[in-house]
């Protein structure tokens, strides 16, 4: 891969779309089913579950210098073990895409377009995405850092239009139905950050390390914030007794707020941000995957990889009955699953790096 | 790889005369020459004898007459020749510029560029004496890219009034006008000019080479050159910038640009160019902080406006109707109650009917100018929606979209952004806001990717580079302290950062 002249404002631009719109999709009504009014203190358990590996991790990619997550694995764990877990890495990373696509394309469909169905709107999709993904890393992450302001402001318009519905006493109690449920149903759903190791694929590919690390710790963070401020958002709009039994959190406070009197039906507006956000999500994603398995498989050239993994997401993903099927079934227990691989890869790399004696001698 | 098809592209019948020298006979340069210009056809080339007095030799003087200024050639030439005494012809003569030629090929390309040449007895070498006088424009006002507060001056049709304009803004030695060569049988020049401690010489090699390894018979003017030289010519966005002013042209070139001029064309051609180029103009910087930055807020919403305001539309009312509010979707839906078409074909009409008076408006013969305008309104305006074909709400979305176009004042940027406006619209009727919003993410894609001699077509905003900051929108004058980075400049401090380089000492003196 060469190296592009991406920066750490880039990666944020990144990050903040991949991990951080996490706020504006099922996401939210996921945690809630479990964290009832308190779901907004769950992602912080989420990520501070997910924190210490990813930071293990970047020390192991800064140790090994030029080297990208998949060669980082192959370097330390041999080459055929390495290669089993970079697969496992590649089917988890691609898994999540799968479902996903699915739950943004039932989204699309019961909201705004409930007379189409979902294949054509998945197909439309992913015609975009595999356009879009086929200009390359640097256009991605241009194109990413220049939409984002225009994402961000209507995400914080939002936000103050629906100020003057919060009732903040709604945030009690503050544990919900206990500290204990949002501890596990928190760790357990640590994946919503996945995205946060999966970037790391392209760590040889920026301007330099420096940037990429920079990059990454005001991303995570910021997506972090903004999504804990989303659901708290959420919790004291809903309150407990109808949070979870909201599909779309985001899309129902959009239905919620209006410009002054004239203009009441403006989720629409807000939709075209949405939907701007969610096509560059995939298209990130779509790219970074394809990149995984590329380099799994050893080849110099990765990016005809981009068709075939985007063509087979159309069948893959209408596995799934029904969206309750895949987002209750499919998607959960993917979080479920995905949490414990994402935390102990950078563990066994570790581990088995200072076993090998190798940490002392670079 | 095939040497044989090579060779045959090399040899051109035009390439004969190159091995010729000149003859030491003079009757036998004088045939020769006469056969090549094919003299007793062709009206306007010319030859004087006459025996110069400071040799007592045969003296042969070619030139074209229509290309030459004849008072130059009889008081530079043809008077020091009969009249003056000296050694050599070096003290004869005494225009600027004399050169010494050995070859005919050489003797031709003169003589076809404005030249005269001199064949002396018993030598082997001519001399070109340059007499050219081509016939140009005067310096006019710019037509197109029209400024209110800012200098009026245009280019011209001329290679050295056009270099003159430039070093008139810029006065320095290092500020470079070197000459190249473009075409194989008509041979022209171009004019490359830089700052040569500053520009990066990384793109300046590239253009040269590009440049030489055209191999082309004529490129007579630069908007040819443009296409010659541009990576991608079926891209939907310009890659170099094409400006009629050169004030433009001089404000890019003390920042590191490279500036192309010839002759023949009444415009420059500069670049790298970014997205930011064509999206300023010169009178942005002209006019005060607040008033330049209002004129770019006023042209972004133009911006957004013409690619969308249509597209919008179509997608609003036909799949996200539930958008509009009661009152509104009412009055439109009563207006369009009598138009039989549906909305799609209905937008696209108006469109295609606003871009057709604009192209007649622009080919139309001057004294009939008015009556397109009348012709195209009544028509538009007043006619179409009593006919019950289009409804009034069209005419107004139709007009706007199409006005706002115009205050894209650059001619290459204006043609994207009318074409991206069908892409659009067609889109929106597709799926709604999905495939609007899909067509423009993939737009914003495409636009990222292109990339004009190395320089992305966003920087500096993203890849980031030290500049001026003058994207959106731009920075107070006294604040641009660095040279745009995506050109590389080799000096890239404009302005101590330290030092404001204002006379804010002197002015605090008068606050108190």
């Amino acid at each position: 891969m060469k190296k592009t002249s991406l920066k750490a404002r880039e990666l944020f631009a990144i990050l903040t779309i991949t991990v951080g719109f996490k706020l504006a999709d099922t996401t939210a009504s996921n945690y809630a089913q479990e964290g009832k009014n308190a779901f907004w203190l769950m992602p912080i358990v989420s990520f501070l579950i997910m924190i210490p590996s990813l930071l293990l991790l970047m020390y192991l990619l800064k140790k090994y210098k030029n080297k990208n997550l998949i060669q980082l694995i192959k370097k330390i764990l041999g080459k055929h073990v390495g290669l089993f877990v970079s697969l496992i890495i590649f089917l988890v990373a691609y898994s999540l895409l799968i479902v996903d696509a699915r739950n943004y394309a039932d989204q699309i469909k019961i909201l705004y377009f409930p007379e189409s169905p979902t294949p054509i709107i998945q197909m439309i999709f992913l015609i975009v995405i595999f356009y879009g993904a086929k200009r390359g890393l640097q256009s991605i992450g241009t194109s990413t850092y220049i939409t984002l302001p225009y994402l961000k402001i209507s995400i914080i318009l939002l936000a103050l239009l629906i100020a003057q519905s919060i009732v903040w006493l709604r945030i009690f109690p503050i544990f919900g139905d206990g500290l204990g449920v949002l501890l596990l149903e928190g760790a357990r759903r640590g994946s919503i950050f996945a995205d946060l190791f999966i970037v790391t694929i392209a760590y040889t590919a920026f301007s330099n390390s420096k940037a990429f690390s920079k990059g990454l710790i005001f991303g995570s963070l910021f997506s972090w914030i903004e999504i804990t401020i989303f659901f708290l958002l959420y919790t004291t709009v809903f309150d407990y007794n109808s949070i979870d039994k909201r599909a779309f959190l985001f899309h129902d406070i959009t239905q919620y707020v209006n410009f002054g009197v004239f203009f009441t039906n403006v989720e629409t507006f807000f939709m075209v941000f949405w939907l701007g956000a969610a096509f560059l999500r995939f298209i990130i994603l779509i790219y970074l995957v394809s990149w995984i398995l590329g380099e799994t498989l050893n080849l110099d050239e990765f990016e005809p990889l981009i068709f075939p993994l985007t063509f087979f997401v159309f069948p893959l993903s209408l596995i799934a009955e029904n969206t309750i099927t895949n987002e209750l079934s499919f998607r959960n227990n993917l979080f479920t699953i995905a949490t414990p691989i994402f935390i102990f890869m950078p563990i066994l790399l570790w581990i088995v790096a200072k076993s090998k004696g190798e940490l002392k001698k670079i | 790889m095939f040497p044989f098809s090579k060779k045959k592209n090399n040899s051109n019948p035009n390439d004969e005369p190159e091995k010729v020298t000149i003859y030491k006979e003079i009757d036998k340069n004088e045939e020769y020459t006469k056969k090549i210009f094919s003299a007793d056809i062709n009206k306007d080339f010319t030859f004087r004898t006459l025996t110069a007095n400071y040799c007592q030799k045969k003296t042969y003087i070619f030139f074209y007459s229509s290309i030459v200024n004849s008072e130059k050639i009889y008081n530079g030439i043809v008077r020091p020749l009969l009249e003056a005494d000296g050694k050599t012809i070096n003290n004869i003569i005494t225009i600027e510029s004399l050169t010494e030629i050995k070859s005919f090929d050489k003797v031709f390309d003169q003589i076809n560029s404005g030249k005269a040449v001199v064949f002396i007895d018993g030598e082997t070498t001519a001399y070109s004496v340059d007499v050219a006088d081509f016939q140009a424009r005067k310096v006019g006002k710019a037509e197109n890219e029209r400024s209110v507060k800012g200098p009026k001056e245009a280019f011209t049709e001329s290679i050295g009034v056009n270099v003159s304009l430039l070093r008139k803004r810029f006065h320095n030695q290092k500020l470079i006008a070197q000459t190249m060569l473009v075409g194989s049988r008509s041979k022209l020049e171009v004019s490359v000019m830089y700052v040569s401690d500053l520009v990066d010489q990384e793109i300046l090699r590239n253009l040269q080479k590009r440049i030489e390894s055209l191999s082309v018979d004529n490129i007579s003017t630069i908007e040819l050159l443009e296409q010659y030289l541009e990576e991608r010519p079926y891209s939907l966005f310009p890659t170099i910038l094409y400006t009629e002013r050169p004030d433009y042209a001089a404000q890019f070139i003390e920042d590191g640009y490279i500036v192309l001029i010839m002759d023949n064309s009444s415009a420059a051609l500069i670049l790298p160019a970014t997205f930011w180029s064509f999206f300023h103009s010169p009178e942005d910087r002209y006019s005060r902080f607040l008033f330049g930055n209002f004129t770019r807020l006023l042209r972004m919403l133009a911006f957004a406006i013409t690619i969308l305001s249509s597209a919008t539309y179509i997608a609003v009312t036909n799949f996200h109707s539930e958008m509009i509010p009661p009152d509104l979707l009412l009055s439109i839906t009563s207006a369009r109650e009598r138009v039989p078409i549906p909305l799609f074909l209905e937008v696209i009409i108006m469109e295609i009917a606003f871009e057709l008076i604009r192209e007649s408006g622009l080919r139309i013969p001057n004294p009939l100018g008015p009556t397109i305008g009348i012709v195209g309104a009544l028509i538009i305006g007043q006619a179409a929606v009593e006919a019950g074909i289009i409804s009034p709400i069209i005419v107004i979305v139709a007009a706007l979209s199409g006005l706002t176009s115009f205050s894209i004042a650059n001619t290459s940027l204006n043609h994207s952004v009318r074409i991206s406006r069908f892409l659009f619209i067609i889109s929106a009727s597709l799926f709604g806001m999905l495939s609007l919003v899909g067509a423009l993410v993939l737009w914003v894609f495409y636009m990222s990717s292109v990339k004009s001699f190395g320089v992305s077509y966003f920087a500096p905003l993203s890849p980031k580079y030290k500049s001026t900051g003058d994207m959106y929108f731009r920075n107070i004058i006294k604040h641009e302290f660095w040279r745009p980075g995506q050109v590389n400049p080799t000096d890239k401090t404009k302005k101590n950062p330290n030092n404001k380089g204002d006379s804010t000492n002197e002015k605090n003196k008068f606050k108190s």
